[in-house]
């Protein structure tokens, strides 16, 4: 009986226990003033505050108060809690004099962070904007607040069209000189953007284009690609196959823009690590029989010799999500489906990745981090290491450091760094399933002459792009 | 009647209190025991004990834990073993003579590394998700402080009075100088990439802190709480990115430090004088925990993607045997 009641107290506790994280609540990563150190921690008996405002996560050391209340009232003093002593006078928090603000932006109505449907209803996909990984950086950036006496802060600017974006930009710079940003817009904003900051002492993060053309004709030295590029993407992809010697590859495009570039660089790396194309084919999704050829994925994936995989270039989704398991063979489907390159997965269990994405989990009531938001939380990083290494203030000493050749820790193995020629950020990238990362790429065996990171995307003599000469 | 009482409580108190209860019930006094010689290794991914017996290097019990035991520590009198339960939230207390846990202290979020200071009565506990240490009361087994960190802590040490704590931030790249008593940040001082666990000199002069991701030792000068040095690790045929030191043990003369350099799959033996590295011998990988068995003869190295403990010779600096234990074994200690 009592061993049946513990357990259920137990539970109750477990329940209990679920305490709103210290990241959470309003204000955070605004600029919130941190507290930092500054918490009193005396061991008080005052009741002041108590469960009045739920809305507010309560002090770890109230917390600790009530329970040592508890605890003596419960035992009727048969324990007696023992008052500790006083805590000396804290030292003085030093002001930060500091504030070093971030500014996020983003478009307004962004399509591509619509939610992906079947239809109306039945939503596949959910599609946040990264704005919380950035949150999350500047959540662990207060740790530094006190040593470094700065304050870091985002500010969210958000526009109605990618047009807009280079004037938010150079405004937010004219006016409240804000030298960082983190852009969370799409491929077209890129070219006026890098021709309005042409020369001026900012430093832009691209966090969501993965298109290959930023890299190579946009080409700009304000801005650093953190989100890995197709081409980073496909070759990740394509040495999984060529590791696992599945040679001939069948490649299924679709009709979006986005589907062709894809399905290009994707043909490149097939190139690039000796893989064969069997062929690529068009697909229409629909169920008009005229199309057949083209919407029927039995038929797309009859008539040719034999392949090993079939790759399928679908961002807008619908068609690859009916692909696996209705083809001619019995072969596994890759690309925009069960085995996708990511920047980040929410599964990965290595390289201290379960903290960051426990934190980011409990910062969004539960949503799990992607790609995108890592490369925001990543952006956020480089800055506060920049500041932290440098023990600098000076944008430029700070921007030194981040297109230098020291690496940041990216939560996924190799250090992460800036490459010299188009300022896309060397990293890892996962070949995630639905619940695992089956391999992190570069695949072990793909060598390079000085980083193996450098086997991912274009490396020096092989992109157009000279930011540095 | 008392039951529906205590529900409420439970709702109006938060966390504490149920396992404050059980872990004064459960809590019986252990029978006695001393040097049996066995060798503890934590399981963090099969949420077990494996008991090994160092002279036919044999399991002798498999002894089942809370989720996730990692961090352990014996009692002054070696009658009791403490492991932190990440997953769940406790530190677990062990009876070292039957082999069995006889009591569980509630902790903050995902204990990873502690340390026991008997004579206060207190446990000094990093919560690696919790970005805060907190300091329990080992008799009510209820957290009286918590004191904020920097995010991921990870590494403690309570100076020799026990008046002071080091506590690394993992995220921070920050060493924290706690006043154990106040419970609050003294000092900073930044040291290298994702900083681990803590070694001091014997002469208290040094305080030696593994950074894993710039694969080095920081070592801080603890008078003026500065860096003073650090040692880079680079084993033959290895790459700079693979070495990800974490574990680290001083020999009692703080003469000679081994390093587990984890994903490089090797110790590192280090002169503590000369700050020089005399060899690298090598183990499984990603090693982590390590521990030296009194007569410093032999060295125990957990190899979390071993699935194994190597067994070195001290003397020799060679591995003499690799024995199988439970799924990523996080630490060893030594009943000796």
């Amino acid at each position: 009986m009592i061993s049946l009641q513990l357990a259920k107290w137990m539970k109750n506790w477990r329940r209990a226990r679920c305490a709103p994280s210290p990241l959470r609540g309003e204000g955070w990563g605004e600029g919130a003033p941190s507290s930092f150190g500054r918490t009193p921690l005396t061991l008080t008996l005052s009741p002041e505050g108590r469960g009045n405002r739920p809305s507010q996560p309560r002090p770890q050391w109230l917390n600790a108060t009530l329970r040592a209340l508890a605890f003596v009232f419960v035992t009727t003093q048969a324990v007696h809690a023992q008052t500790p002593p006083p805590a000396p006078p804290q030292p003085a928090p030093q002001a930060p004099q500091q504030r070093l603000t971030i500014g996020v932006v983003e478009i307004e109505n962004d399509p591509r962070y619509e939610p992906i449907r079947a239809y109306e209803r039945l939503i596949l996909k959910t599609r946040e904007h990264p704005y919380a990984g950035a949150q999350v950086g500047v959540g662990e950036a207060q740790g530094f607040a006190r040593v470094l006496r700065t304050d870091f802060a985002l500010e969210r600017i958000t526009v109605k069209s990618p047009d807009a974006v280079a004037s938010a930009v150079t405004e937010a710079l004219a006016s409240r000189n804000i030298q960082y940003f983190i852009l969370d817009v799409p491929a077209e904003a890129f070219k006026p953007l890098a021709a309005a900051v042409r020369g001026k002492d900012v430093l832009l993060f691209n966090a969501s284009a993965q298109e290959d053309s930023l890299r190579r004709e946009v080409c700009s030295r304000e801005i650093v690609h953190v989100i890995p590029s197709q081409a980073m993407y496909m070759d990740a992809l394509t040495q999984l196959l060529a590791s696992r010697k599945w040679r001939d590859v069948l490649a299924l495009q679709g009709p979006l823009p986005a589907d062709v570039a894809m399905t290009k660089a994707f043909e490149n790396s097939v190139k690039k690590f000796g893989l064969r194309l069997v062929a690529t084919r068009e697909f229409k999704a629909g169920t008009d029989p005229r199309e057949r050829e083209k919407n029927n994925p039995l038929l797309l994936t009859a008539g040719t010799r034999d392949f090993d995989v079939v790759f399928i270039a679908d961002n807008g989704f619908e068609f690859a999500r009916q692909v696996p398991y209705q083809i001619v063979r019995a072969r596994p489907v890759i690309g925009s489906i069960d085995l996708e390159p990511v920047a980040w997965h929410w599964t990965w269990e290595h390289n201290g990745a379960p903290q960051i994405n426990t934190r980011f989990n409990k910062a969004t009531d539960g949503r799990r981090m992607e790609g995108a938001d890592w490369a925001a939380w990543m952006a956020v990083k480089m800055v506060v290491q920049a500041t932290l290494r440098t023990r600098s203030n000076e944008f430029r000493k700070q921007r030194e450091f981040i297109l230098g050749d020291t690496g940041f820790d990216g939560y996924k193995g190799l250090a992460v760094s800036v490459r010299k020629w188009d300022q896309q950020l060397r990293q890892a990238v996962f070949l995630a399933t639905p619940f695992s990362v089956a391999a992190s790429a570069p695949v072990e065996g793909f060598l390079h002459k000085t980083n193996t990171l450098d086997t991912l995307g274009d490396d020096e003599p092989e992109t157009p792009c000279r930011v540095n000469r | 009647m008392i039951n529906r009482h205590f529900s409420g409580l439970i709702r109006e108190c938060g966390c504490g209190l149920v396992p404050a209860l059980l872990a004064t019930m459960l809590t019986v006094a252990p029978a006695a025991a001393k040097d049996t010689g066995l060798i503890f290794v934590s399981n963090e991914k099969s949420n077990n004990i494996i008991v090994l017996d160092p002279k036919t290097n044999k399991v002798v019990k498999d002894m089942k834990t809370s989720r996730r035991p990692r961090d352990m520590h014996f009692s002054a009198d070696r009658t009791k073993l403490y492991v932190a339960c990440g997953d769940d939230d406790v530190i677990e207390i062990i009876d070292v003579a039957k082999l069995e846990v006889i009591g569980r202290i509630p902790t903050g979020a995902s204990p990873e590394t502690f340390v026991v200071d008997e004579k206060r009565r207190r446990i000094y506990v990093a919560n690696e998700e919790g970005s805060s240490l907190s300091i329990i009361d080992m008799d009510q087994g209820i957290t009286v402080h918590e004191v904020p960190t920097g995010a991921e802590p990870e590494g403690v040490f309570l100076t020799e009075d026990g008046n002071q704590l080091y506590v690394t931030s993992e995220v921070g790249d920050i060493v924290h100088l706690v006043d154990a008593e106040g419970g609050h940040v003294l000092q900073d001082v930044v040291v290298g990439t994702r900083p681990r666990r803590f070694a001091a000199t014997p002469d208290r002069k040094e305080l030696w802190v593994t950074t894993e991701l710039s694969g080095e030792v920081y070592i801080i000068d603890r008078t003026k709480f500065e860096v003073s040095g650090k040692i880079e690790f680079l084993p033959p045929g290895m790459r700079k990115t693979d070495v990800t030191p974490v574990g680290l043990i001083m020999t009692k003369d703080g003469a000679t430090a081994y390093v587990t350099l984890g994903h490089a799959a090797h110790v590192a033996v280090v002169d503590v004088a000369t700050r020089k590295i005399q060899a690298y011998i090598l183990v499984g990988k990603r090693s982590w925990g390590i521990q030296l068995s009194r007569d410093e003869r032999s060295l125990y190295v957990a190899n979390g993607f071993g699935d194994d403990v190597t067994v070195i010779d001290a003397r020799t600096r060679k591995a003499t045997i690799s024995i199988p234990v439970g799924r990523i074994p996080w630490g060893v200690v030594i009943d000796d």
